[in-house]
């Protein structure tokens, strides 16, 4: 079996290497039958991957300890579904995963637009196959899945920490985001190499970056809640070196999901769109770098491995050849037309640009600030939680704002007077808001207060959008109201799931502003069974200590009664759980969610001692459900924005057309 | 317009470095003479490990990763899961007539490996 797998990605190197050199030939001196070869190689590289993977998973399945990946990763006593998972776990499955996804897109991308894009088509397959065959070369050479062994006995097992629903979705989220990028980015470049810079690769790839965007920011909230209910220090986000690594290319392709709009309606910001796709891309190999090299000082530095060098230098090729295109096809890609206003919805895209990619910058740089300040100085410096906090403010706040106000703001130029009465309402709104938050004692944190009412100003222009669009719908149609609100939704779905998902970063906003500004925290307190703490409104009574053998580790819980202002709520566990075959404990957080107030409370039994005697941390943490809310509500966004739209696609296909593109060769 | 807006953005990012200096040192144990301040010190838990993390303080000492230097430490306030003997550390804090006194709370382990093989113990 181990044989099969290794052939098998053996074969996918040639194949891939194969589909660049014929692919590049074929595209660069026209021979068809050559490009269709080459084609057919990347879909074959996709099948052979998908060989090596069943492979692999197959023998997690029969706890095969014959290789040594399975040994490393799995043991027998964990629970099936965390076995399968373990694909993904390791270093090399994850590689593995990497490639199958990205043969796959690449399959199913080439496939889709071969009709009307075939020019395109041509380069996007050696493209493709250049990054495929890194990733190839990785497994064949350097981290090798199918590595054998004589058998032990069992297998080393599991982090426990990793042993929770959300790690099953959490990283495979997250590499279909990374790789999901790449499809953006082979057809940029294949607009540069074939010299068709027009807005058709904006086009043929938009739905594949908001599939990859919106799969991006999924699996950071993903990651968030299984922080905030496992790994149990009470928050959700710690601006640790790896969660940067994620969040990094989900801001550049935000702005990249703006700017697109601006290409399309108005032919400008072309080389910005080249650079952001080109940054996003680069950001998201940066990312799996970051990951699985263990460069950086981080909570989770996984592995000292050998492939960090290879994906430096798979990073600075990818940048050096994708800006020296860029740089040889200027002249093609200047813009027709200017800005006309500073005061426009270009002007507010631009600046939504600037600030998104302010933001991904300076998170960039305390990145590596640890690594270049140690090459520099000698000694390596860490920026620390307050750094990223100033800069999200700086640039976060003014964002939030810029999302109530970019999209109703007129094209090309607006005058005050406009401004004044479309925005009269939501101004009225977030001051009234101000000011009963500020009565109701919000005004202990500045921050706070600036992103509620901020947040209200957004959403009163949302709801304005959603009720004057059904409003005008129903006048012309004739219809229901829900007849008219969904068919408002439904012939600009992209507009209205826009909408849909800045609602969702509002909630975001407000859960993230209540649950850091706002929160209460109680002082270690140390509780034998039979005493009590109070914290904010509550009362946690500790009644006893209980012990349960579970299936793979030993589970031992504080038992609590919570009480809010006298009256009894229920009770509440929080303990450790200590795995016997990983040798490791793990925290194991009781939480208790209030929906009606939007608020947890949240324990953690820091140290629990023979006698007894609990040594308790506890939160109310207000609005941080919202966070998880947003979750939901950006899924939805995203889904109408994504839902297939053949109208749409030919009003565009034919769009591009006028502007006057040679026919498909 | 461009030029303006990159520059406020430069303007504020030198103004925040310029105010808050930027961060700790990371340092590992053989380091630590030459930084009297406040530092991060990274390194390898040494055992045996005594005391109570929330009475008097938990006693270890830290050594580079790669090498023999170590440091008595003292530490309060919350262990991470994987702390023990032989994993790498971060805390913050400084030198207190020779002994590192930790600031409470800020202790972080590192994974020595995603999933950890097991490497010795009674069990197998």
């Amino acid at each position: 079996m181990p044989e099969l797998g290794r052939a098998a990605l053996l074969v996918t190197f040639g194949l891939t290497l194969y589909a660049l050199g014929a692919g590049a030939a074929a595209a660069w001196l026209g021979r068809r039958r050559l490009a269709l070869s080459a084609r057919n190689a990347l879909v074959a590289a996709f099948f052979s991957t998908l060989v090596a993977a069943v492979v692999l998973v197959s023998a997690l399945v029969r706890h095969d300890f014959s290789f040594v990946y399975v040994a490393e990763t799995t043991s027998r006593e964990l629970p099936m579904p965390y076995t399968v998972s373990a694909f993904w776990g390791g270093q090399a499955g994850s590689l593995l995963l990497w490639l199958l996804v990205l043969t796959g897109f690449g399959a199913l991308a080439v496939r889709l637009n071969r009709r009307w894009a075939g020019d395109l088509i041509v380069w996007v397959v050696p493209v493709f196959a250049a990054v495929a065959l890194f990733f190839s070369f990785l497994l064949v050479v350097v981290a090798n899945p199918f590595e054998t062994q004589a058998a032990p006995s069992d297998g080393a097992g599991m982090n426990p920490s990793l042993q929770n629903p959300y790690m099953l979705a959490h990283p495979p989220m997250l590499y279909l985001g990374y790789v999901g990028l790449t499809v953006p980015f082979a057809f940029a470049l294949a607009a540069l190499l074939s010299g068709r810079t027009d807005e058709r690769w904006l086009i043929a790839t938009r739905r594949w970056t908001l599939l990859a965007w919106t799969a991006l920011g999924v699996g950071q909230l993903l990651g968030a809640h299984w922080a905030y209910v496992e790994v149990g220090w009470g928050g959700y986000y710690a601006w640790d070196p790896v969660e940067n690594a994620a969040l990094m290319p989900w801001l550049a392709a935000t702005a990249f999901l703006h700017s697109v709009m601006i290409q399309e309606k108005r032919g400008m910001l072309r080389i910005w769109n080249m650079i952001l796709v080109i940054l996003a891309f680069s950001l998201s190999l940066f990312g799996t770098f970051l990951t699985r090299s263990g460069v950086v000082n981080s909570i989770h530095s996984f592995t000292q491995s050998s492939i960090g060098p290879w994906f430096l230098a798979f990073i600075a090729v990818t940048v050096g050849v994708s800006l020296t295109l860029l740089f040889w096809r200027l002249p093609l890609l200047r813009s027709p037309t200017r800005l006309e206003s500073p005061i426009s919805r270009e002007a507010a895209f631009l600046y939504n640009n600037l600030l998104l990619l302010a933001l991904c910058l300076t998170i960039l740089w305390g990145v590596v600030y640890p690594l270049l300040s140690e090459a520099v100085r000698g000694e390596s410096v860490v920026l620390g939680r307050s750094y990223y906090d100033f800069f999200l403010r700086i640039f976060g706040l003014p964002l939030l704002l810029l999302m109530g106000l970019g999209p109703l703001i007129a094209w090309r130029r607006a005058s005050f007077r406009s401004l004044a009465t479309t925005f009269r309402w939501p101004t009225v709104a977030a001051l009234v808001a101000g000011v009963v938050l500020i009565l109701l004692g919000s005004g202990s944190s500045i921050p706070g207060l600036v992103t509620y009412t901020f947040a209200t100003f957004v959403a009163a222009t949302i709801v304005i959008e959603f009720a004057r669009g059904t409003r005008a719908r129903k006048a012309l149609a004739d219809t229901s109201w829900p007849g008219a609100f969904s068919s408002l939704i439904a012939r600009n779905r992209r507009r209205y799931g826009g909408y849909v998902v800045h609602a969702a970063i509002v909630l975001l906003a407000v859960g993230v502003a209540g649950s850091s500004a706002f929160q209460t925290v109680a002082p270690d307190t140390k509780l034998r069974p039979g005493q009590s703490m109070r914290v904010g409104p509550y009362t946690l009574d500790y009644r006893r200590l209980t012990q349960h053998q579970g299936a793979n580790a030993l589970e031992e819980r504080a038992q609590l009664v919570v009480n809010r202002d006298g009256h009894r709520l229920g009770t509440l566990a929080a303990g450790k759980n200590a795995y016997a075959v990983e040798q490791q404990v793990s925290n194991e957080v009781g939480i208790r969610t209030d929906w009606l107030r939007m608020e947890d409370l949240f324990v953690i039994a820091d140290q629990i001692d023979p006698n007894g005697t609990v040594y308790f941390r506890v939160f109310v943490k207000p609005l941080v459900n919202l966070i998880w809310v947003a979750g939901f509500v950006f899924v939805l966004g995203s889904v109408i924005a994504l839902w297939p739209d053949a109208r749409e696609q030919r009003r565009l296909v034919a769009r591009s057309y006028a502007v006057g593109i040679p026919a498909t060769t | 317009m461009l030029a303006l807006s990159v520059a406020a953005a430069l303007a504020i990012f030198l103004l925040y470095t310029s105010i808050a200096g930027g961060g700790n040192p990371s340092i590992q144990p053989s380091a630590l003479h030459s930084h009297p301040g406040k530092v991060q010190l990274a390194g390898r838990v040494l055992g045996p490990v005594r005391g109570d993390a929330h009475a008097g303080g938990l006693h270890f000492s830290l050594r580079d990763v790669n090498g023999t230097a170590a440091v008595p430490v003292l530490y309060r306030g919350s262990v991470p899961d994987l702390f023990r003997a032989g994993r790498d550390i971060v805390v913050q804090g400084q030198v207190r007539e020779g002994t590192f006194v930790a600031q409470p709370g800020t202790m972080i382990t590192k994974c020595p490996s995603k999933y950890s093989p097991k490497k010795s113990g009674g069990s197998t």
